[in-house]
């Protein structure tokens, strides 16, 4: 669709060129844009702007090291303003040795990753063998690239521990699938990219590794309103997962960043000026 | 969210006995972001006059700018600080001379009047006064702070049992709440004495 310039143009000859138009073309017309076929074209503009705004309000975050993949997240659910709870589990147990991350809807990834186990189980009855983290993630991807533009809300990190060692995948509700080694979900995740990456190396030990796990996602819950509650550490390991730590935020904030009593001297100081 | 929430507060005041009590939480935020854990709601007018502003801190601080500038008018004028009820109608009268253009805000006016009766009020962001004799409530944790309230609140209650049932009551609301806390202000105002204090809350 190109916008109508007709308007603009002369109609008048321009003298001196007579019927030579060519020299003219490119010159008399005004530039025009192909624009998005739609009837509502500032309301196609909004909606592509909300698009691309992170809507999901929590922090979980899941990395690769050498020891294998840590799992961590924070424990809030809000609805708008409002706080719902302070206790909501967002890493998902799928079976003793992958584990999922909640974004998005609560309800959602509870049943997707559920879904998920039940088919993960299936394979397994079907095959004599565990199915791969890459396999798992994949069902999952297919279910929700099924079910696109019908409103689910999943932004999800399958991370597990299979034949070819520690594996970590995004998968979302657009039925995007990434493989990677870091990534964080949610609108704290900013934030705990931040301390994430800044902190990283492939060389930690575990207690290294859960510590850094936890620091994220305290600095995480600090800036971002809509994350908080406890800092859940899960380790995946050969083995399978391991739950190491689930620590209250706010408790954590005055262990890292304790309160110095203030003396009698300062308060009279500050009465003085 | 609306424009009311875009930074957060939670602002709540009570009466006690010859005595109230006006608390704040400390959060700036910008929606779900928070820029500062020590931004000032709570602003003295004169030694047993204080004003809470909740809203959009923009309209907080010139609001308290130019109340500020109006109460030292007064002073000047008649020589003695403004009553805590006709503090009230000059603000309500100031956020109507805005009507179709407010400052969105809601204060929450605390002050100690005649034979130093307590005496609060809040206002919507168009200057209709509430009084209340017990306590009143404004900002993004309202309803929290409203259920709390009602709760805990106790009639003709001493300095420090006030101090603590308002602590108590600011900082369970705003745990409920994702745009206000991180921390908490708190000022108790007797006829004698002014006490400020800070409070340890949960800073997620």
């Amino acid at each position: 669709m190109k916008l109508d310039t007709s308007g603009l143009e002369t109609t008048m000859p321009v003298i001196g060129f007579g019927s030579n138009s060519e020299m003219l073309d490119g010159f008399s017309s005004a530039p025009s844009f192909d624009l998005p076929r739609t009837t509502d074209f500032d309301g196609f503009q909004k909606k592509a702007v909300e698009m691309v705004k992170p809507a999901k309000g929590t922090t979980t975050l899941a990395f690769i090291f050498k020891e294998g993949v840590m799992v961590a997240a924070d424990s809030r659910a809000s609805m708008g303003g409002y706080i719902s709870s302070q206790s909501v589990k967002k890493i998902i147990e799928i079976n003793p040795y992958m584990l999922g991350t909640m974004a998005g809807g609560a309800a959602d990834c509870q049943f997707w990753h559920r879904n998920l186990g039940i088919k993960c189980r299936l394979h397994e009855l079907a095959n004599k063998r565990r199915i791969s983290v890459s396999g798992a993630s994949k069902l999952l991807a297919n279910m929700l690239y099924s079910y696109r533009g019908m409103g689910l809300s999943v932004g999800t990190m399958i991370a597990g521990w299979d034949e070819t060692g520690p594996g970590l995948y995004y998968v979302d509700n657009e039925g995007g699938r990434l493989k990677g080694d870091r990534f964080s979900v949610g609108s704290g995740s900013p934030y705990a990219y931040g301390v994430l990456d800044s902190g990283y190396k492939f060389d930690m030990s575990v207690e290294e590794a859960s510590e850094l796990a936890r620091r994220s996602i305290y600095h995480a819950t600090f800036r971002d309103g809509a994350s908080g509650g406890v800092a859940s550490v899960y380790h995946v390991g050969p083995q399978g997962w391991t739950k190491l730590s689930g620590d209250d935020v706010g408790e954590l904030h005055y262990h890292y960043y304790p309160v110095a009593p203030i003396t009698a001297e300062h308060v009279m100081e500050e009465a003085a000026e | 969210m609306s424009i009311f929430e875009y930074n957060g507060s939670a602002v709540v005041a009570m009466v006690g006995k010859n005595c109230f009590a006006i608390a704040s939480d400390r959060r700036l935020g910008v929606q779900l972001q928070t820029i500062a854990t020590d931004f000032q709601r709570i602003s003295k007018i004169h030694d047993h006059l204080f004003i809470g502003l909740s809203g959009l801190a923009t309209d907080v601080q010139t609001l308290y700018q130019r109340l500020v500038f109006r109460h030292k008018l007064y002073q000047l004028r008649e020589e003695r600080d403004m009553k805590p009820e006709t503090f009230a109608s000059l603000v309500s009268a100031i956020l109507y001379e805005k009507r179709f253009g407010p400052f969105l805000c809601q204060p929450v006016i605390a002050g100690l009047g005649d034979d130093n009766k307590p005496f609060i009020c809040t206002m919507d962001s168009i200057g209709a006064k509430e009084l209340a004799k017990d306590f009143v409530v404004s900002g993004t944790a309202s309803e929290s702070l409203y259920g709390a309230c009602e709760a805990m609140f106790k009639p003709d209650m001493e300095a420090e049992e006030l101090f603590e049932t308002i602590s108590q009551a600011l900082l369970s609301s705003v745990d409920r709440d994702c745009l206000s806390g991180w921390g908490g202000h708190v000022y108790v105002v007797t006829p004698k004495e002014v006490k400020e204090r800070i409070l340890k809350g949960r800073m997620d």
